[in-house]
């Protein structure tokens, strides 16, 4: 059992993955919509889908920080 | 393979307190136990801190003495590097801080954000340059000094072409700058009491405030948080990444206790961290335009309040 703090962390990679892989998916998958419909509001989209891009990217670090302390800590 | 571990966390982190780059103490010739002088241990340049001045030192040389020349002559057509930097100031005045500041403050406010901008923009770049690795190698094969020799400077110096803004604290005080404008700037838009009414929505239930002041304080402390983990997890992260794919070639090599196993990998993982090498560049200017862009956002919060 002293290795069990491994396999959380492993298992915590993995869900921050797959959560900031469908969250940024969404945001570009909703923007390249909104582009395609709408060629001339590029601009505005970009700048609108790129604060909770980097709020969104900021979580996914903080976790991955999380989970390298408990490997570090034990 | 033990020592892959240990060799990567001394590459991403700050120099051992014990080990200074310059001991002032050391240099000075002072009992570094006095109790008097106990502070200057604790001042001694480490590598980070060193990184910071060659970051400041290369600031001045690119940006601030071309701006100076182009100011004091008398033509207004920029030349050479000074239009470079006429485009990114102009980039970062109309389209980073007048859209989230708003125009009336956007003179007092651009050249903070602008500031940021420059200075983790060079602090992040110069870690991807590997200078004194390359000292190191002069060092050992050239000049002959053992890699155990605490005392030698470029020893000091090595595992790390060292990103200063990996560091925690390095971020930690460029988000407590941006803390501090986010109340300067609502003091000085809406007046010290009104900066503080201003954080909560006026014209609620009573009950609610009881859950959104709290809510409200937190937050005020998590989005220097958020900045400071951000900058500095990314910087991390990424130098992290590439040396463990790099090390892959020692550990395989070790494993199979052969040197052509370590060969074999290297056809995979060089190609690989020069990949991610490439990713890095554009890593390091997404943070610095990140940090620059919350920064403007934050401070725009405080003084364009929406309700």
């Amino acid at each position: 059992m002293e290795v069990i703090h491994y396999f959380g962390a492993a298992l915590g990679l993995g869900l921050i993955v797959i959560g900031a892989g469908l969250g940024i998916g969404r945001l570009a998958a909703a923007a390249a919509d909104g582009i395609a419909r709408q060629p001339e509001a590029t601009d505005k989209i970009t700048g609108a889908v790129n604060l909770p891009l980097f709020l969104l990217e900021g979580v996914a670090i903080l976790a991955e920080v999380f989970v390298l302390l408990i490997v570090l800590m034990k | 393979m033990e020592q892959v571990g240990d060799n990567i966390i001394r590459h991403v982190s700050n120099s051992d307190i014990d080990h200074p780059i310059f001991s002032f103490p050391h240099l000075f010739h002072i009992d570094p136990t006095h109790p008097l002088y106990s502070w200057l241990a604790a001042m001694s340049v480490t590598k980070h801190v060193l990184m910071l001045w060659i970051v400041a030192l290369t600031v001045g040389l690119v940006v601030i003495l071309p701006i100076q020349r182009y100011v004091q002559q008398r033509r207004l057509i920029p030349t050479g590097l000074m239009n470079a930097l006429e485009l990114i100031v102009s980039f970062v005045r109309d389209s980073i801080v007048k859209p989230n500041v708003g125009p009336k403050w956007v003179n007092s406010w651009a050249p903070l954000i602008l500031t940021f901008l420059f200075f983790i923009f060079f602090a992040n770049a110069i870690g991807m340059i590997p200078i004194f690795d390359v000292l190191g190698v002069i060092n050992r094969f050239i000049f002959h000094v053992p890699a155990n020799d605490s005392h030698n400077f470029i020893n000091g110096l090595l595992h790390g072409g060292p990103t200063a803004t990996g560091n925690f604290n390095v971020t930690a005080a460029l988000a407590i700058i941006t803390f501090l404008s986010i109340i300067i700037a609502g003091t000085k838009a809406h007046g010290f009491i009104q900066h503080w009414k201003n954080l909560v929505p006026h014209g609620l239930p009573g009950f609610v405030y009881v859950i959104l002041i709290p809510i409200e304080i937190i937050g005020m402390f998590v989005k220097p948080f958020a900045l400071t983990m951000r900058l500095a997890a990314n910087m991390t992260g990424g130098h992290i990444a590439l040396l463990a794919i790099l090390s892959f070639m020692a550990i395989f090599a070790d494993m199979f206790h052969s040197v052509f196993a370590g060969l074999g990998v290297a056809l995979i993982s060089v190609p690989l961290a020069a990949a991610i090498s490439g990713l890095e560049i554009i890593v390091i200017i997404v943070q610095a335009y990140v940090f620059t862009l919350l920064s403007a956002v934050f401070i725009g919060m405080a003084i364009n309040v929406h309700h």
